[in-house]
This record gives C-alpha cells, structure tokens and sequence, in this order.
C-alpha cells in the first residue's frame, strides 16, 4: 500500500458570479479561458435558449434515468457532489469536496455551505442518502450494480434472491454522516475500486420531498412517485417549468443557485423529428444549438449567424470480429484480422462516410481520455499488399473466383449493423466493398437494434461481423467490454458485451489492476500504466476493427455566448452561458 | 333506431376483441427485447438486474397469461406502464391526443373546403379544361408520396423562404394559446395530410354530382323553371353528399394512418409519432394502447358513418 | 331510383354463364379512344421494361454494376460525359440510374406480387363468404372487420417497426393486411349475383358450388377487378416509400425506389438531383396505376364507384 493519493480537492467557488473563467470548480488549475467568452465584455441577462434533441425526455428522476436525453435535464435541475472534468473526464469536486483514505476504501465529502436547495434548505448528507436509498428501494432502476461495493448495500437493497440485495438491514452501514456537521459524510467500500469515485457521486436527491419514498417501510414507491415526472425543488442552474410530452422541456432560471443566478431566463429542450430538422431550425433561428451531422456541415458553415463547435466524441464506432464464429472460423486467425485492419482505407472511409469528421481508432481508448495510451500503437495504415500476404500466411488463397478460400472453404463474411443509422449502414457498405477488393466474400445486412442487441448480448453465432459504437462516459474503466468474464456464453446462460469472444490473459491481468489494483494504487498514473498494456494488446490482436472516433459538431447561434462544450459535458458552465442582444 | 344501434355496439364487441388479440401478439411475438434494448451499454448491468427488471415489468410470465393480465387491467383502467417512461401508458396516449385531434380535423376541414367545391365544379364544367385540370388532379394528389411533398415544403417555406416555420406545433415559448402562431404551424403538415382527401372528395362530388344531375328528379325540377343553380345546390348536392359521409370513416382511418408519417415529418408531438416511437423502442404497454386506442375510435367513427348514413339517406334499410 | 345501384350484374347479360365479348370488346373499343389511359399503360409498360432489362443496362450501357462503389467521385452532378453518372452518382459514388433500375425491379416486383397476394387472399375469402353466406360468412366478415377497425397503415408500421422486413417478408406483410377492401367487393357482388337467373340456372342443371363459383360468378366480378388491382399496386408502392422513410422499408445495399428516396432526402442539401429522379419515378409509376384503374373502370362501366 505504496503511494496513496491522497486528495483533498478544494473549489474554487469565489468570484464565479463576475469571471466566466473563474467558475470552473477546478482545483486542479485546468480552467481554460472560454474560446467565446475571451472578450471582457459583461454578460447581458434574460434571453432564452433553446436546445434541440431528437428523442424527448423519459423522465426526471435521475436513479430511472437510461437515456442521454433524461439526463440532460437531470443535469440541468440536479447538481451532483462532484463531476467529471469536461475536456478529459478526471473527476473534480462539484457540490462536494472529497477525499480518500490511506487504505483507499474510505471517500470522505464536504458537501459546500453555499449549496443549497431551491427551496432555501441546505443541501445536506441526508440528500445523498436519500438518492442511494432509492436506488436500493427501486426495483426498475439499472443503476444498482453501481453501489455493490459500498459497504452494507446489498443488506439494504431490495431485489430479487439472486441479485445479491437482502433488504434486511434498514440503514446503509458503510455510510457515516458526521453528526457535528450535516454536510459531511464518508462511505466505506468493502474492495478497492478505481472507477467506484465516479459511481459515488451517486444521486443527490431533496429529502424534503423524495424523503417519503425511502422510509423504513417503504416498497418500490420512489418508481411511480409523482415528482419524477414534475421535480419540485432543485439544486442545479434551472428549475422545471413544465414538460410538454413528446415536444419540448421547459426549464426556468433558479435564482438562487448556489454558483450564481444563470444569465438566461429559460432553458427549453425541444424535440424535433430527426438531425434535419435540427440544421433547419438553426437556420431559422428557432433552436438556439443542437447537434449537427457531418453531411450538413458545408452547408452549416455557409450561414453567418451560426457558429460550428467540434469536439471528439467520447467514442467509436468499429467492426467487431466474432472469434468464436462457426461460419467464419477465419475470424480466430489473429493474421486474419490484422489483414482486416490493413485492408481497409479507413481515411478513404471516414471522408466517404462521416466527411471526414474522424479520427482513425486502432485500440479501445479514445484521444479525449486520460487513459488513452502515450505510446505509439500500431496505426495499420492502408496497405493491401500487406493485407493480402497476411491472409496467404494464414493459409487463404484466390480460387478462379477471385475468392480466397483454405481446405476448400471459401472465406465469407455478412457485415450486420442496425438499421436507421444511416452512418453506420454506408459503413457497412462501404467496408463490404473493400473487403469484396480483397478478395473476400463480404456483404452487408442491416437490421433492426432491438433484435440485434439481444443477438450480441447473448452470443447468438449467426453475428459474423458487426458495426456498432460504444460511448464511453464515466470512468475509463473497460471492463465491462473486454474482461474475459463479460463474454457471452450461451451454454452457461451467460451474457456480455464480450461479443467478440476475444480474450487474453495479461490484458485480463491489466484490466483487473486498473479497477480494482491490489497494491492499491488508484492514481492516474498507475492505472494508464496497466491499460498502456491493454491497448497494446488489443491494438495488437485486432478483435475489432476498431474503426474511427467521430467529431461530435455542434452548431449554435452566434449570440450564445461563453458555451464552451466539451467531450464529457457541454452544458458544464451552462449558468453563465448569455445571449448576445 | 335504437335496436340498430345497440344491435351494432354488439357487433362491435367481437372485433374489440380480434384487435386486441393482433394488438398483443404483433407486439409481443415481435424478435427482440425491450429491457435488452434499453440496458444495452448500462455500466454494470449483470444478469441478475436483467431478471429483475423483467420480473418488474411482468415479462417473465407466460404469454398467454400476460395477455389475460392486459385485457383484465384495461377493465380496471390501466393499460400498464411505460416501460422506457414509467408511467401509465393511457395518460401518456391522452397527453399526446389533443395534438393529433387538432390536425386531424384542420385537415378534414380542408378536405372539405376544397375537395367539394373542386369536385362539383369539375361536374358543372363537365369536359372543359377545369374539369381536365382537376381529374388529374385527383388522380395526382393520390399518387404523391406524402412524406416527399412534406419535406419538399418544408425546404421550400420554411428553409428558403422562411414563411412559416419547420417545426412543432408551435414557436418556442409561444402561449399556449396564441392560436395565430399556432395555425402558422399548422398550414404545412394540414394541407400534406389533407391531400389525398382533398382529391378523394374532389373525384367522388364529381362522380356524385354528375350522377344525380342525370337523375329524373333534377330534370323535373329543371323542367319546372326552377334556376339551374337552385337545383343544383339544393336537390343535387343534399344527395351527392351522401356518399362524402359514407367515406369519412375510411377517411378518418386513412387521416389517423397518415397523420403518424406527417406527425414524424413535422415534429408533431401526436398519438402517432409516439406509438410509433414506442414500436421502435419495443415500449409494449404504449405500442399496444396506442394500437387499441386508434383502433377503437375507428371502430366507433364506423359506426358514427353508419349511423349518420342511416340519419341522411332514409332509403337504406335500417339494419 | 334503386336502378341506380352499380351492380357488374346490370351488364352481364342474363343468359350467359360468362360476360359476353361485347363487354370486353366494348371496353376496349372506349379504352383505346381514351389517350390518357393507353399512355399511362405505355409509359408503365416502358418502366417495367427498363426494370426488368436491369442487368443488361448495367452490363452493356453503363457499365457499372449497382453496387459498385467510387469514393473518389461522389454526389456527382447528372452528366453525359460518364453515362453511369447519367443521373448523378450517390454519397459512396455508386450510379443512380443503375440503381433506380435495379431499385424499380424491388419496387414493382413488391407491389405486384404483393398485389398479387392481395387478389388472391381477398377474391377467395370475399367469393366464399358471398356465395355460401351463413357461419363462413360471419366468420370472414368477422376478420375483415377486425382488421378494418385497424388503421391500416398504423398497423403496417408498427409491424415493420417490429419486424424489420425484406423483400420477402415485406410482400407477405403488406399481401396479408391490404385485401379487406378487394374482400368486401367481392363479397358484396357474389352476393348481388348469387341470385341471378343464370346461377339458379346453372344450379339447376347440377352444377357443383366450385363451377358456378369460378364459372359462373367470378368471371362476372373479374373485370373489376382489374380497376382494384392496378389502384392496389399504386397504393402498395405508395406504402413501400413511406415505410422506407420511417427507415422500415427494404434496407440498403437493396435498392428500392422508397429507400433510394429516403436516402437521399438526408443528403439533400449535397445532392438534391437525388431526390427528384427517385420522387419522379414513384409518382409516376403511381399516378400511371391509378389513371390505368380509372381509364379501365370507366370503359368497364362508368357506373361503378370504387370508393
């Protein structure tokens, strides 16, 4: 237990209400100066934005929540204990300071003084109670697995035999709240666990009125409670007006947020049909920023009073191999799958598919993580001749047909992909065609997610190849996609998003030291040094093709003023975002 | 009349049912699973969640004993709860009707509006060009892929010449109430989803009106001085409209059907765009309310025709 | 007054088991002098040509197969430099008139068939229910009604929605959902004409129920049939498009005149000549079927209300 890093994360919370700059709770001195917000030019109040989604909310209560855009409201009106730095994902304090102990299972909070609910009330240790209490009690929520670790849960939660939660315990025992000061409170993990930091930021509910749900005798309540469609005390920038079903959002100013009132009077989220009419209504200048698509960015960037934002997204989209596939056994040939990456003009790819809006991925991290590795990786760049004498060293050779083949068995491959994301489908396209130049005998199949999804999740051998993408939020942490234990296994009964059947044993070993490292260590430092070794093998070994990460591109009016979106947030300063009269 | 309508809400009982049975097992015998589907990259996520949920939401019980489960709670005025949204799917439908209603009979008004007078013009110009020029019409207004015209419009009047706006039901933060906003909204998605009417209307008051000018009765009534506009407008167009009653049931159900394409096109928060939302997100309590919804206002607007038919043509044998 | 009821029965004349030649000779005598309709057919017939000599175009006259990709040369302006390029070339560089080819050959083959399927599911049933009334006439009655309380196209989407079709699955869909109304024709003739003097003559002399039904009766209502088909095919393909702009349709690498549509639409602002072609043609097409269902039914007899 060698280098313990202690944290004591203190905000810097003065002067938010004056400097745009100073309102980056950061303690750790990367508060960048806003690109928009450069100008010294004092912040106009009032005014109203309007940001558009093109699926509407499914509710407000944030331990239901499963979808980005629940969260994005979630978000807007629920302040959390800390964050997640919003240009590299390192967590920062928010509403809370935190700290962790020698033997790194104890995390300690100071929830600040200023913070307080809409209501007047301070918000207090309790209200994080309040939030882990519901998941525990909650039988619809997906969030339970996230708390397994903290000491005493699986007593308290209710849930099925074999989940683990006995419900026999009325209080949670790995959580202390000081009895001197209501706003601190520690909780104790029964492992070490790196990415646990993230999970702990938990939910940090008002008591004042989800309270009633989680008393001792309460069941499942907290899933129907009225509040979680019409939330009535906030601690975020914004307060809920109103929900317009299938329509729009309609969140008002909270005047007495604890990091200064937002300059803004209304913050509305609008649903619109599909990304067209996202770029039509910035056009029109009925939405006030919303995502855009790569295909409409020329014409986007020839309209003067909208303003283009790019960032990397928090993420891939790639080709998985199933190695375990019956019908096409060449995929278990690591040769083969090298040739996969070499044979492919991905840069040719990503201009065709996404107009060059990505960058070319070749193992799991992405640029924006902390955890993505500093060594140079194998870039598989486009080389067919490559390509084609790895595939004859590992035995396939051209028929008549032009077809490679090995002991008479001509290499085929389907390409499936859901359908409705039309990226995805030229992707499989185009690749199929690439893969025909190789002599393989590719085509593509889209098909509908709902059924792909329980296709991938449990093992079904008809998945040859397949297109998908991961978004990767909260901690680096791969575990849940690469760990030999999360692949699927039909026989077993088992499930996964180990879809590739691709495992290895020192990248278990790595994986396994960058979550819960038995030294202890849960520095950045340590755990970038285990999935260095990670990414090596993966970019090595090729289970995936691993495809490219897009740009995300945001398009706003010129007026928005200091919005200053990020991989990990875009709305991170939303209270001191203004519009320009 | 009162035995012909009760011995019809009967007739109706059997065919509830039929839809009821569809409505289940398109949906439920469906590929594909709703708590996979929106668990699929969740942090954490073990097996022993994915039975928990499916034991919360009721899906690990038999089929058959799911669906009794549905019908008994339909009884009880429930038709479950949204498994993406967590709340009573029928409030939900309820929330969203309104919108469509609202477009629906804008659109069937225009049909009106426009498709009568089109229809008996093109039989009083019987032959001319206007009679040419509005056949083809006609013929044309059906043959448009819906969707196509829609986005057109919007490209052409909303994006290029920004007279009326591309999206919703109305300006963001608008009143509720500011029905000038709300009918600038509403031009585009009523007109695309009252064409086809409009041209139906137009082809059957042709056909109608051309029908009843060649009946004996006109011609008397022609015969005996009467203004040839008299005739037309009072003894013709009562029986030519008939007919546009007997359609308004297929064409409720042809607007209903419609109104879900043109609700996706514009961003018309409607019953439509919301079940279909729910079909895609495999939300089987809001696919199956959906479903049952429309299809019992179908059901009872059929039975209105009939009715009305009855009221309007008193030849038609009551049963 | 009552005369007035558009009965095929009023034509046929009462004596002959079959509709005499005059029937169809008289048609056809009103058809060829109707230019509207014999164009119609004439420009249906070409697309059907064009579609069906789909791999020959591609072979000899363009040279490019449909699903051959150029990434160097994408939304391509319609030029006559490249003949490939004739109508544009799409978003991976693949050729727009070879795919509407190809795409015409998906399209036109689903709303035949599809059709085809309506035709015969609806005849038999509404045949059946006509002629032998009773428990089998309750029983289909009970169905159509069932599936008629159903909005159709709702109905449609949402199984699309749950079943991602192909081509296959998506002519059985629509094939087994879209023939109430042809059923109910049908069944509402047979039983007008059930009562004709030349069935009780037919019955009389031992004819067995089939014979009178495909001899006698059928070829009586056949006719009109044809009016319901062609206006059938239109809706269907119609349907297709719409599904396919729901992203339910047939899915890409398929080409279909609706997906072509649909793909397009998104990249409008790149390309908007991929649009117009697809739009046309489905329109075309469309308005083609439905002026042939009008031209056929007024030479038929000009009675008769199909709606």
């Amino acid at each position: 237990m060698t280098q313990k890093r202690l944290r004591t994360l203190i905000a810097g919370f003065a002067g938010t209400l004056l400097l745009v700059t100073a309102c980056t709770p950061g303690g750790q001195g990367n508060a960048s100066p806003t690109p928009t917000a450069a100008t010294s030019e004092k912040p106009q109040q009032g005014g109203r934005i309007v940001e558009a989604t093109i699926s509407d909310i499914a509710t407000i209560q944030p331990i239901l929540s499963a979808d980005t855009a629940s969260s994005r409201i979630i978000n807007l009106i629920y302040d959390g204990i800390i964050q997640q730095d919003y240009k590299n994902g390192e967590p920062k304090p928010k509403m809370a300071t935190f700290s962790i102990s020698q033997d790194g299972l104890t995390y300690s909070f100071e929830i600040n003084a200023k913070a307080n609910w809409s209501d007047g009330k301070p918000v207090i240790a309790q209200d994080w109670l309040t939030g882990i209490k519901a998941v525990g009690k909650s039988q619809k929520t997906v969030r339970k697995s996230n708390f397994q670790d903290v000491e005493g849960f699986l007593d308290y939660c209710v849930g099925s035999s074999s989940s683990g939660c006995t419900g026999t315990a009325k209080e949670i025992s790995g959580v202390k709240i000081d009895s001197a000061n209501p706003k601190k409170f520690s909780v104790k993990l029964t492992k070490i666990s790196c990415p646990a930091i993230i999970d702990l930021n938990g939910y940090t509910l008002p008591t004042q009125v989800f309270g009633k749900y989680v008393t001792d005798s309460s069941k499942d309540e907290i899933d129907t409670a009225p509040e979680n469609t019409a939330p009535t005390v906030f601690s975020g920038a914004f307060k809920f007006s109103e929900w317009r079903k299938g329509d729009q959002v309609i969140l008002n100013k909270n005047p007495d947020y604890w990091q200064g009132a937002p300059n803004v009077d209304q913050y509305i989220y609008k649903v619109v049909a599909n990304q067209t009419a996202i770029a039509n209504g910035l056009k029109t200048g009925e939405i006030t920023w919303g995502n855009i698509q790569p295909k409409d960015l020329a014409d986007m960037q020839t309209v003067d009073t909208i303003k283009i934002t790019k960032y990397q997204n928090l993420g891939y989209t790639f080709i998985s191999w199933n190695t375990l596939s019956p019908t096409v056994p060449a995929f278990a040939d690591k040769r083969v799958r090298q040739a996969l990456a070499y044979g492919i003009d991905m840069d040719q790819v990503i201009k065709a598919v996404v107009f060059g809006e990505a960058t070319k991925q070749v193992a799991h991290h992405v640029p924006v993580q902390w955890a993505y590795p500093s060594s140079p990786l194998e870039p598989y760049k486009y080389d067919k001749a490559k390509a084609q004498q790895l595939l004859t060293d590992a035995g396939w050779v051209k028929g008549s047909d032009g077809i490679l083949a090995k002991d008479g068995k001509k290499f085929a491959m389907t390409i499936t992909t859901n359908s409705g994301n039309q990226e995805r489908e030229t992707l499989a396209q185009v690749a199929a065609e690439q893969y025909k130049q190789l002599g393989i005998d590719a085509k593509s199949a889209p098909e509908a997610f709902q059924g792909l999804v329980t296709k991938l999740t449990t093992g079904d051998p008809v998945i040859e190849a397949n297109i998908i993408g991961w978004s990767l939020g909260g901690d680096v942490d791969p575990y849940q996609i690469w760990h030999s234990s999360q692949i699927p296994d039909r026989a077993k009964g088992t499930t996964g998003f180990g879809f590739t059947g691709f495992k290895d044993a020192a990248m278990d070993k790595a994986i396994e030291q960058g979550r819960n490292p038995t030294n202890g260590d849960c520095s950045t430092a340590a755990r970038k040094a285990q999935y260095e070794t990670f990414n090596k093998i993966l970019n090595e070994n090729q289970p995936y093709n691993f495809g490219y990460a897009n740009n995300v591109l945001v398009g706003a009016q010129k007026t928005l003023q200091a919005f200053d979106p990020g991989s990990f947030s875009a709305i991170w300063n939303v209270h001191t975002w203004w519009i320009k009269q | 009349m009162r035995d012909f309508i009760i011995r019809r809400l009967v007739y109706a009982v059997p065919t509830l049912i039929g839809i009821s049975i569809i409505t289940f097992a398109i949906a439920r015998l469906s590929p594909g699973d709703p708590i996979r589907l929106f668990t699929f990259g969740i942090k954490d996520f073990t097996q022993e969640d994915y039975l928990r949920l499916l034991h919360a939401y009721g899906l690990d019980k038999p089929m058959p004993l799911q669906y009794v489960d549905w019908v008994t709670n339909i009884f009880r005025g429930s038709f479950g709860e949204s498994l993406i949204y967590h709340r009573d799917a029928f409030v939900m439908l309820m929330e969203r009707l309104p919108n469509t209603l609202q477009l629906a009979l804008v659109a069937l008004l225009i049909q009106l509006i426009i498709g009568v007078p089109l229809g008996v013009l093109a039989a009083l110009k019987r032959g001319s060009w206007v009679d040419g020029a509005i056949r083809i019409f006609g013929v044309a207004g059906h043959a448009v892929p819906a969707f196509w015209l829609g986005l057109i419009l919007i490209i052409l009047f909303a994006v290029n010449l920004r007279w009326l706006p591309s999206i919703g039901m109305l300006t963001v933060g608008h009143d509720q109430w500011d029905i000038a906003d709300r009918i600038k909204h509403m031009i585009l998605p009523a007109f695309v989803l009252a064409l086809t009417g409009i041209a139906n209307y137009s082809r059957i008051l042709r056909t109608e009106t051309l029908d009843v000018l060649a009946q004996d009765f006109v011609r008397t009534a022609h015969s005996k001085g009467l203004r040839e506009r008299t005739v037309v407008y009072v003894h013709a167009l009562r029986n030519a409209l008939i007919p546009v009653v007997t359609a308004l049931g297929g064409i409720l159900a042809a607007l209903v059907g419609g109104a879900l394409v043109i609700e996706q096109v514009f961003s018309w928060p409607g019953v439509g765009q919301f079940t279909f939302q729910a079909a895609i997100a495999k939300d089987y309590p809001i696919v199956q309310a959906g479903v049952m919804f429309t299809s019992t206002l179908l059901v009872l607007s059929y039975l209105l025709r009939d009715l009305t038919y009855a009221i309007v043509d008193p030849r038609i044998k009551v049963g | 007054m009552a005369t007035t009821t558009a009965t095929v029965g009023v034509l046929a004349p009462p004596s002959l088991a079959r509709p005499s030649r005059s029937l169809w000779s008289n048609a056809w005598w009103k058809l060829r002098r109707d230019k509207l309709t014999i164009g119609a057919f004439i420009i249906l017939l070409i697309l059907g040509a064009l579609s069906l000599a789909a791999p020959l175009f591609s072979d000899y006259v363009f040279h490019y197969r449909f699903e051959q990709q150029d990434l160097l040369h994408t939304y391509e302006k319609p030029t006559f430099e490249n003949p490939a390029y004739l109508l544009g070339s799409d978003e991976i560089g693949r050729s727009q008139v070879v795919r509407l080819l190809y795409g015409g050959r998906i399209s036109l083959t689903v709303g035949f068939v599809a059709a085809l399927v309506n035709l015969t599911v609806g005849v038999s049933l509404g045949l059946s229910a006509g002629y032998f009334r009773g428990p089998l006439d309750d029983a289909i009655t009970w169905v159509i009604t069932t599936l008629n309380g159903i909005p159709q196209l709702y109905l449609l989407l949402i199984i699309a929605a749950l079943w991602q079709p192909g081509p296959l699955t998506l002519i059985v869909i629509i094939g087994l959902l879209n023939w109430t109304g042809i059923s109910l024709f049908v069944r509402g003739q047979t039983f007008a004409l059930r009562e004709r003097e030349f069935v009780t003559a037919a019955r009389t002399i031992g004819a067995k129920d089939r014979r009178i039904m495909f001899r006698h009766i059928l070829p009586n209502v056949l006719p009109l049939i044809f009016v319901l088909a062609a206006i059938d095919i239109g809706a269907i393909i119609l349907l297709e498009s719409a599904l396919s702009f729901l992203g339910l349709g047939i899915l890409p690498p398929t080409p279909t005149w609706g997906n072509l549509l649909t793909n397009a639409v998104s990249y409008f602002v790149r390309a908007w000549w991929l649009v117009v072609s697809p739009g046309v043609l489905i329109f075309l097409t469309v308005l083609c079927l439905y002026l042939i269902g009008d031209g056929l039914r007024d030479a038929l007899d000009p009675r008769l209300k199909t709606h």
